[in-house]
Formats: C-alpha cells, structure tokens, sequence
C-alpha cells in the first residue's frame, strides 16, 4: 500500500496512545525520503519537547531539527526536519504584525487568554496552520492534535470563529462608538435602536457578574480581534480543505496497551463529518509479533499471554469493522524516547 | 471507577464524574457506581441565574448570541463554571466525596489554571467572589487530594512529573503519583522462577527502571497498580477496586 503525498497529515487520538511518538516517526520518515516537513504540535502536553530535544523556550517558532542524530540509524535524508511548539501568544504576536494591530493586541485580556494554559490554544492552532499553509515554506505538515475531546474542539474551531465574527459584537462597538474593520453593514435606525436598548441591557448583566473593568477591557479586546478577522476567517480555509481528499491523511491512533475501543470508536464517530475516506487506524504498541513466538506451559503464563492476545485481536476486529485501512506498529523495546521515534519511523518504510 | 467504587464500598459517599467528556454510563450503571453528568449549558444557565437572581434573564441571556459566542471562545471559562457547580456540589453536602475523572495533562493545567486567569481578568464583580471561593476551597487542607496517574513507562512518568511541578506551582500541594499497570506485580512474573520471554523481560526491566525514577522526579507519595489479566474493561475495574482495598499502599 502507498499513501498519496498530501498538505497535510493529522494525528489525532486519545490520551496516552503514542500520537506524538508516532506524528515523530512519520515525520522523520517522510523527511528521509526527501520532503520538507514541518511537525506541529497543538497538545499542551507538549510531549514533542521530550522526544525532540526542545525546551520552553523554543515555543512558538519554527526550530530545524537536526537530523544526523537519526542519520546514524537510518541513513541518509534527502529532505529536512522543522518542529512547532504552538504558542497563542506567538501566533497572536504573529497576526498582529501582519494587520499592523501590535499595540490593539496588547491588552490583559488577551495577555491572559493567550498563555500556555490559557484555553485559546485550539483556536489559534488554526490560524497558525493555515498561516503556515499559506506561506507554502514546506512540503507537508503534520500535526499532532491534543487528546479526545479536545480535538473535536480544534475541529469546531472554525464554526466558533464564525460565529464569533459575525455581527453578534458589531452591535455592541456600535452602541459603544468603538471603531472596528471595514465591511460591516450599518444598521436601520428603528431597529438600531431596538438593538441598541438590548446591548445595553446586555452590558449591564455583563457587568454585574463580571465587575465593570473587565467589560471595558473585555469590548477593547474584541475589537483588536476584529481588527484581525481576515487573519482569523482565513483558517475556515483550512478546515473546509480537511475535507478534501487530495489534501490531508487522517490517522487515528489507538493502542491495544490499555482499553481504548470506546474512546477510539467515538472519536472517529465525532469525527467523521470532517474526515473523509482517506483515514487510517494506527495501532500503536501492538504485541502480536512478539506473542507469536512465546510457547507456555506454565498456566500464569498463559493467563498473562491470553490477556494480552485477547485485548489485542478485540481492538484488532473493532479496527475491521470500522476503518478501511489499519497500519500496526510494533511496541518498541527501548527505554528512550529517540528509540522509539527511529523503530517506528522504520516501520513506516515498511508498511508504506 | 474504581476509586469511586472503593470508597463506595468503604461505607463513604461517593460519586464519579467524568468532567466535560461523556461518562461510560453502560460501565457505570453495571458496576453500580454511582456517577452525574454535567451538561454545560444547563449548568451555565443555573449559575447565571442564581447569580442574576433570576431564572428568566438567565435564560436569555444564555441565548443571545453574544454569551454563546463567548463561551465558545474562552472555552476555560465554561470548564471555570463546571468546576464551581462541582464545588457549590460539595458545599452542599459536607459527607460527599467527588471523583473526578479529569482531562489529559495539558488541558488538566488549562482546567485548574483557569481560576488563577480569570481571577486577573475580572478584577470585581460577582465572579472573582466565587472564584476567591473556589480558591478557598481547593486550598483547604483535606478538600483537595489529585492522583496523577500515569503507564509506568519513562516518557508518560516523566510528563506526569512535570505536571505535578506545574499543579504545585499553582501551590497545589496535595499530590499523589499513581503508575497503573505494572507487569512486575502479575503473580506469573513476580514468580522469580519463571523464565519469561525476551520481550517481556525486556519490557518488565524497562518497566522497573522507570518506576525507580519516579522518587527521583517526585517528592509525591507513590502507588503501583498491577497489570490485571481481564479482558473486559468492568472486571478489570472490579480488580483495581479489589486491589485498592486489598494490597494497594503509598509509598
């Protein structure tokens, strides 16, 4: 089997499945066959740093990954490594350089919204990659996307930018006299006022529960928003190309360690609007090919090897029934996370 | 669960909640564990209304466009008011217990560090009230004890001690470190004598070796589960109930 050279390739999953380990891998994989790729990843988790070598520090910009420390196991590499820690703050730094809007972006708020933790990441992993798409700097991206349920948000990140920019907040900068980007429609007078009367009733509960300060800040931090909305209605691109086949390979990656069926049968359900029928079932950390071989007489043993064989061949005819296509790599016998990526990445070379 | 089940069984009133992802109700309700769901909007519009003393503008306001895009777009804001009705939960019966069944690390910092931020954001108002409260409370001694659970192999040991750094520096100190699914504690392999395959053996020393780090990365009390042998997810919640009352101990 081939896979057909894409934009871009997910790695979605639950917690604790080996995404990152396995977005790596085929990462390094397809840098060894001569493409230039750039591995992002949007999981706050950040595991990436552990198995790339890269601190704090390096987040929010592109950093070449050396690739002589996997030339020494799997030969030479025809293309080249970049890895992306996501950072809000950067890629918000980055949107306000672009539309001149540095110092409207300069607000607590937004400060706050944008830190590590600060629950944005999934929104501005969108507009981080389609950025990064737009610029057309590498061959292939592949993201590693955050774990269950947060994915499907990275997914819904586009319908929640459109509903965000759509005249829900001009009424309110209308009825403050606060001046935001071209393009919006002006009002009828009569139902302008109608509307006018329910903004400011709206902003007097507001203010109630979330003291007044915040509300003025909170107005000035969505108009420096809207001041960047093309930046932000550019990523409904990339979330109406997830759909098209020629662009983008989905891989959903399970592990037959611990019991994922469910989790895995309901992410794909969740996830399917958005996946089309390029998409793969990665199990991760398969033991067949070493339980093959084991022959036991003792019958401990053979409660642990049946246990072992049982969960696996159950996440195996759960895979049949519900992908089209199912990739098996091999838990790794190593304790580093290099070894890990090296073994899988030739597995890729093998299986595709 | 099987905490849940545990304390449950122990005589101690005690209820699971997944948080903001679907609980396994099938699981749930046949191990008899007793569990409730959060429904966001439904919870949002219950602390609207209690802090606006009015059920009725609570409800219209959620309906505007204006909150609902809002609360999509600070996502940790809604996690902030689940959190708060769990607590507001608690308050109301002193004799509960809660477990919660919390998200995957980075969003589990998002989730507590969502209290800390909003706190900056909203310098008055009836929030920054409950968010003091919520403060209160999660640093009470006695109210707040976190579990970090992790496969005991070097990388995921390694996340889940960086993330007791982070939960401690948010002066969260009540934290435990618990590696689920340890091979060395089946009776087969804790069998000095049995000669093990090559893959397992390799697996079981990469095992021990990771978990010997974990009093190097952490100051936390740590606890092993065993790798139980079921094949079906309730019985191996069945075993881990029966563990933890039975061999289980801190370390």
């Amino acid at each position: 089997m081939e896979l057909n050279n894409k934009k871009i390739e997910i790695f979605c999953g639950t917690g604790g499945v080996g995404k990152t380990t396995l977005a790596t891998s085929r990462a390094i994989h397809l840098a060894k066959i001569g493409r230039k790729v750039l591995l992002i990843t949007i999981d706050p988790a950040k595991r990436l740093k552990q198995i790339l070598n890269l601190s704090d520090d390096d987040s929010g910009e592109v950093q070449e990954v050396p690739c002589d420390v996997f030339e020494k196991e799997l030969g030479e590499f025809k293309g080249s490594l970049h890895a992306l820690l996501m950072s809000p703050s950067h890629t918000l730094k980055r949107m306000g350089e672009k539309s001149n809007s540095i110092k409207d972006l300069d607000n607590p708020i937004l400060k706050i919204l944008t830190r590590p933790h600060g629950g944005m990441n999934e929104i501005m992993a969108t507009i981080e990659v389609q950025s990064r798409i737009s610029e057309g700097e590498f061959d292939v991206i592949i993201l590693d996307t955050p774990p269950g349920k947060h994915f499907m948000d990275f997914l819904n990140a586009s319908q929640k930018i459109n509903q965000f920019f759509d005249k829900t907040f001009v009424e309110i900068f209308k009825y403050l006299g606060k001046s935001i980007a071209s393009g919006i429609e002006k009002e009828k007078s009569i139902f302008g006022k109608l509307v006018s009367s329910g903004v400011k009733k709206l902003l007097s509960y507001l203010e109630k529960v979330t003291g007044a300060e915040f509300v003025d800040v909170f107005v000035d931090a969505v108009a420096a928003l809207y001041k960047n909305r093309e930046s932000f209605l550019a990523a409904l691109t990339f979330q109406e190309k997830l759909r098209q086949q020629n662009f983008s390979n989905w891989f959903l990656v399970t592990s037959v360690e611990q019991h994922k069926i469910g989790e895995a049968k309901e992410l794909k359900d969740e996830a399917i609007e958005f996946m089309h029928s390029d998409n793969f079932l990665a199990i991760n950390k398969c033991l067949a090919p070493y339980i093959d071989n084991w022959e036991e007489s003792n019958p401990d043993g053979q409660i642990l090897r049946n246990s072992m064989l049982e969960r696996e061949n159950e996440l195996k005819s759960f895979a049949k029934t519900n992908f089209k296509t199912i990739l098996e790599f091999p838990e790794v016998l190593g304790p580093s996370p290099l070894e890990h990526v090296i073994m899988l990445a030739k597995n890729w070379e093998k299986t595709l | 669960m099987a905490l849940t089940k545990t304390l449950k069984e122990q005589g101690i009133k005690a209820e699971y909640n997944s948080f903001d992802v679907s609980p396994r109700f099938e699981t749930l309700t046949a191990l008899g564990i007793p569990h409730f769901e959060l429904f966001l909007e439904q919870s949002m519009k219950e602390y609207m209304g209690r802090k606006l003393k009015s059920e009725m503008v609570a409800g219209w306001i959620m309906k505007t466009p204006f909150f609902s895009s809002l609360f999509n777009m600070l996502p940790a804001l809604s996690q902030m008011i689940l959190l708060g009705h769990i607590i507001d939960k608690l308050n109301a019966d002193p004799s509960l217990h809660i477990v919660i069944d919390a998200p995957a690390s980075g969003h589990c910092l998002t989730l507590f560090q969502s209290t800390h931020n909003f706190k900056d954001m909203f310098k008055d108002g009836l929030l920054v009230e409950d968010i003091n409260k919520m403060h209160a409370f999660l640093h009470t001694p006695g109210n707040l004890e976190i579990w970090i659970t992790t496969l005991p192999s070097r990388m995921a040991i390694q996340e889940g001690a960086e993330l007791g750094e982070k939960l401690s520096s948010m002066n969260i100190d009540n934290i435990k470190f618990l590696a689920n699914g340890n091979l060395s504690q089946v009776p087969y392999i804790k069998n000095k004598d049995a000669e093990l395959p090559e893959f397992l053996r390799q697996k079981v020393t990469m095992e021990d070796e990771a978990l010997s780090d974990i009093s190097d990365l952490t100051d936390s009390k740590i606890g092993v589960l065993p790798y139980f042998t079921d094949i079906k997810f309730e019985n191996i919640v069945n075993s881990a109930n029966k563990y933890l009352q039975g061999d289980f101990k801190w370390s």
